[in-house]
């Protein structure tokens, strides 16, 4: 026998006698759990520092812990933001696949780290049970197109589409959160026909919105979306959460303060905008903005002065800067703090066709998360309503910050560490914080 | 504080003299030119104050351009651009033939949203300079940066009704037309355009190139109807870019000019064209139109320099026989000189060897040794070595290699070795070669092959040479089924596992998927980990390419699971991404 194969043969022999001596056939369990010392560690942390290898699907991990009727903690403030889970099979599993990073967690230092946590601006948060995800978004909508439905496709976090017919039909009672993104909810279509008319998918687009207008009974898209933005609020009021990024924060408001005024354009609506339509709008009813100027002319890429970047109109717009997120109280303001939750403080901004909030146009009532510096806007705001809370976050893409029509869709494997897709997480998460945690 | 410098005066002044020159002074500079003093508040910030000024210069001269300029400049930031309105009307007035005053109107027109005034100011200005397009141009410019491209169209078409010529902003109109994505409208236009000014060719090719791949037929089609040689070169120029070089090339020689310099212009442009790519189809394209040039050139050494080019490209198409044709040209052409001719000889002997025709290729080498550079004999001796070991000729081949003492040679005996099928051989002299012999794919290649040698136990295994000459001559299936049958002779641990991975991508390669499955899983063998993760991952790779998402799913897993410390996981895990329909798949 060659001496290798004597080794090799020793070996193998050594190892089952070792492990049987240790109470433990080595041999009998998967290779995966023979990382991590499962007799010594019922919890696993998942660090959201630069320790973590994917910060983004470190949310999925967690998000399919409570699926499974485990439990999990979020610690704020605490190396990022990092997430307690249970050290059971499934998680390991489910972390191994994912290429999370996770540390055992025993339960003496789990103690410590409790103590630690008590000390300093950290808390920690139990989170129980996981919200039921919508994503409105019409029927035909590339999953590429929309920075939310990316980063849950990524991170492994299921989510149902909804669009007019299924709101219009009392379908959001179903869900506990939603998002919005491009929907124009002035009925205009963005006023993408500034630069793209012409072109089949805006054809198509105006076709889809006006056969489901007719078909739910409204003489017109604007008229239609608005009764959208009206079911959207009472959603909001009843207790869900609200998440919306790029055109469908502004739209939004600006939907809900027009009832009963024509702000849509004559080629939405038939009838031209209403020339004191920027008198006669009610912000009571809106969530977020108020006393915003109206764009009267269909003729120029703006809803309103909402929006601080007005990134398509070439005399107005504003170059990016970046923006920084505000620190809050953990123990004071959870819910606050659970938004902000992040490995990076200033991120680089990104473009949308609402980049941004113009501060003077806020109402009082709401908290601004994150701002640019010296800038006039805010870029990350949240505020309650009825039961429910709101977040908006400005801008289409967080790692496409010029993004364009027709552009190739982001790859979130090339950016698992993204600090501005983290900020759309927590919005994911933190529904599933403990009730106490959420009225504050 | 006041400042520390002093003005010095160039001569002598009398003291009685001072107070006057006090007054003078500044009497002198506020009688500088009110538009040197206004153009100074301009570049200061002060807008208010310069328009001022320059209201004031156009009270007493209501036609004054560079007045009505700078009052436009300075009435624009401020956002008081309809102010101009009653200057410029004055200005028209008084100044019925200057251009620019027109132009100013339109902008201040526009920016007051008279709009429906427009087309008069228009139609006063094209009185006031017939035949002259800029009026509908200006019109239409200032219709755009509202968005407006329906009046921009209207400006256009008002102006080549009035112009009465049929290709009038054809350039213009062409532009708006690619914008719409209306293809055949763009085609005609800028068919129109070209005919006027053949520079505009270039841009015609740019903008219609973006169509969408469904659009291109119809704008060919388009062209073809327009007729003429200005379509034509745009159809050629598009279809070289599309993909079909060969077909351009086809149709440009048909439609060359008749002048010989503009041919060579042309077919010179051409080659530009086929050289966007280096695929077979384009490299044909590109010897084709060589030749063509050569064909055409008087300056001997130049034309045997586009042969040689030519024969190149041909050879590195795959097109042997054309290759073979044209350094026959070369070697006839006594003009042809000797850099070129040493080219093209070792050129032939590349391509003699490339056929399998080891014998002649070492009977031309020996004939034209003198001829061709040291580097390139001994780099040409080696191919021949090569090709005659692949055939069998073993012995022959280490022969002709014996006096050669570079690490290029012993890398090139490594492989004559294992032809051989001497392992331990092959692997001394690939380890004695080291990492640079030869190109970074070569040594890379040398590597996969030592490792794979590295667990079989004897040293010498005939029917492995058999097999990786077989391999290496293309007969990839028959390579992969002797691969396969000399790792069913091999314990799994010493080198079966590794083989029948090899043999598996064998399969995969030739569109073999259901062998390539069964050698992948018969690859996954737990006392090899490295393998056993690199089979997994070959065999989640092809369930992914033949879209059975649920079945690489569950590979992936168990290849991320049972090996994590594998260096593959990474890439294990991106597949799995893609499975999942997580991350987009590109």
């Amino acid at each position: 026998m060659r001496r290798r194969d004597l080794l090799r043969a020793s070996s193998a022999t050594l190892m089952t006698l070792g492990a049987s001596g240790a109470g433990v056939l080595r041999g009998a369990w998967p290779a995966w759990l023979g990382l991590v010392d499962r007799t010594a560690s019922p919890w696993l942390l998942l660090p959201m520092d630069d320790g973590q290898s994917d910060h983004l699907k470190a949310y999925g991990v967690t998000f399919r812990v409570l699926q499974r009727g485990g439990r999990a903690e979020w610690f704020l403030n605490h190396r990022g933001g990092s997430f307690l889970v249970p050290g059971d099979q499934a998680t390991i599993r489910d972390a191994a696949l994912a290429g999370v990073s996770s540390e055992p967690v025993s339960e003496g230092l789990l103690i410590d780290l409790r103590a630690q946590l008590k000390q300093g601006n950290t808390d920690a948060v139990p989170l129980e049970k996981p919200p039921k995800v919508a994503v409105y978004a019409p029927p035909n909508a590339s999953p590429w197109d929309d920075a939310v439905t990316m980063v849950l496709n990524y991170a492994g976090i299921e989510f149902d589409k909804v669009w007019d017919a299924e709101v219009g039909s009392q379908g959001l009672k179903k869900y506990d959160w939603l998002h919005l993104h491009h929907e124009d909810f002035t009925g205009q279509y963005s006023k993408f026909f500034l630069n793209y008319s012409g072109a089949p998918w805006l054809a198509e687009m105006v076709k889809q919105n006006q056969r489901v207008a007719k078909a739910l009974g409204y003489p017109n898209v604007p008229a239609e979306k608005k009764a959208v933005a009206n079911e959207i609020r009472a959603f909001v009021e009843r207790g869900g959460f609200l998440f919306a990024m790029c055109t469908a924060t502004e739209t939004l408001d600006l939907a809900l303060a027009a009832t009963g005024v024509d702000i849509a354009a004559a080629y939405a609506d038939g009838t031209p905008i209403d020339p004191e339509a920027a008198r006669k709008l009610d912000w009571s009813h809106a969530l977020a903005f108020r006393d915003a100027q109206l764009e009267l002319s269909p003729n120029v890429p703006a809803f309103s002065d909402i929006d601080g970047h007005q990134v398509n109109s070439l005399d107005r717009r504003q170059p990016l800067g970046a923006f920084k997120l505000f620190n809050f109280s953990a123990t004071i303001d959870p819910v606050p703090t659970m938004l902000v939750q992040n490995h990076r403080d200033v991120i680089p901004d990104f473009y949308g066709l609402t980049t941004s909030f113009n501060k003077r146009t806020l109402k009082s009532s709401v908290t601004i998360l994150a701002d640019e510096p010296g800038a006039p806007w805010a870029k990350y705001i949240h505020g309650e309503l009825g039961q429910g809370t709101w977040t908006f976050y400005g801008g289409h893409d967080p790692e496409d910050p010029q993004h364009q029509i027709g552009d190739p869709p982001t790859d979130l494997s090339l950016h698992p560490h993204s600090p501005g897709y983290r900020l759309i997480l927590n919005n994911v998460l933190f529904p599933a914080a403990k009730k106490r945690e959420l009225k504050t | 504080m006041m400042s520390s410098t002093r003005w010095r005066v160039p001569f002598p002044v009398p003291r009685s003299l001072l107070p006057l020159l006090t007054v003078l002074v500044p009497a002198l500079l506020s009688a500088q030119d009110p538009l040197s003093r206004a153009f100074d508040l301009e570049r200061r910030g002060s807008f208010a104050q310069a328009a001022e000024i320059y209201r004031g210069v156009l009270q007493k001269e209501p036609g004054e351009v560079t007045a009505l300029l700078g009052l436009e400049r300075s009435l624009t930031p401020i956002n008081r651009l309809p102010e101009l309105l009653p200057v410029v009307r004055a200005a028209i007035v008084a100044n019925p033939s200057a251009a620019p005053v027109y132009s100013i109107g339109l902008r201040a027109y526009a920016a007051a949203n008279l709009l429906d005034s427009l087309p008069h100011l228009v139609d006063l200005w094209a009185r006031a300079a017939p035949g002259d397009e800029s009026p509908f141009r200006e019109w239409a410019a200032s219709a755009l940066q509202r968005r407006d491209r329906p009046m921009a169209r209207r400006a256009y078409q008002m102006g080549r009704e009035r112009l009465g010529k049929p290709d009038a902003l054809a350039a213009e109109l062409a532009q708006l037309a690619t914008a719409e994505e209306d293809w055949p409208a763009a085609a005609h236009e800028w068919v129109g355009a070209v005919r006027q000014l053949q520079g505009y060719r270039s841009s015609a090719t740019t903008a219609l190139a973006m169509a969408p791949a469904a659009a291109r037929p119809v704008i060919l089609a388009s062209l073809a109807m327009e007729g003429g040689p200005d379509a034509a070169r745009i159809g050629v120029d598009l279809r070289a870019r599309w993909g079909d070089p060969v077909g351009a090339f086809e149709t440009l020689l048909g439609i060359l000019p008749k002048p010989l310099p503009q041919q060579l212009d042309v077919l010179q442009a051409f080659l530009e064209l086929t050289r966007l790519q280096s695929s077979p189809t384009y490299l044909l394209a590109q010897a084709r139109t060589l030749e063509a040039l050569a064909d055409r050139w008087t300056n001997p050494p130049q034309r045997a320099r586009f042969r040689l080019d030519a024969a190149r490209a041909y050879a590195t198409a795959g097109q042997p026989d054309p290759a073979r044709r044209v350094l026959g040209q070369i070697a006839a052409d006594p003009a042809s000189g000797p850099a070129v001719a040493a080219g093209a000889t070792t050129t032939l002997i590349e391509l003699l060897v490339g056929d399998g025709k080891a014998d002649e290729a070492a009977g031309q080498l020996e004939k034209y040794r003198s001829t061709v550079a040291v580097d390139d004999y001994l780099r040409l001796r080696r191919a021949v070595a090569l090709r005659w070991a692949q055939s069998g000729a073993v012995a022959r081949a280490e022969q002709m290699l014996q006096s050669d003492s570079t690490i290029e040679a012993l890398a090139v005996r490594g492989r004559i070795r294992l032809y051989a099928g001497d392992l331990k051989g092959a692997s001394d002299c690939w380890r004695e070669a080291g990492p640079f012999a030869g190109t970074r794919e070569e040594a890379t290649d040398r590597s996969i092959w030592l490792a794979l040698l590295q667990p079989i136990q004897p040293d010498t295994l005939v029917s492995f040479g058999l097999a990786l000459q077989l391999l290496d001559r293309g007969d990839t299936l028959k390579a992969a089924q002797s691969f396969e049958r000399i790792a069913a002779g091999l314990p799994p641990t010493g080198g079966g596992a590794d083989l029948h991975l090899l043999a598996g991508r064998l399969q995969a390669a030739a569109g073999q998927v259901a062998e390539a499955e069964r050698l992948f899983r018969t690859a996954v063998v737990k006392e090899m980990p490295g393998t056993a993760a690199a089979a997994l991952l070959e065999l989640g790779r092809l369930q992914l390419a033949t879209e059975r998402r649920a079945e690489a799913t569950r590979t992936l897993e168990e290849m991320i699971l049972d090996y994590p410390t594998s260096a593959l996981v990474p890439q294990a895990r991106r597949l799995l991404d893609q499975s999942r329909n997580a991350v987009p798949r590109i």
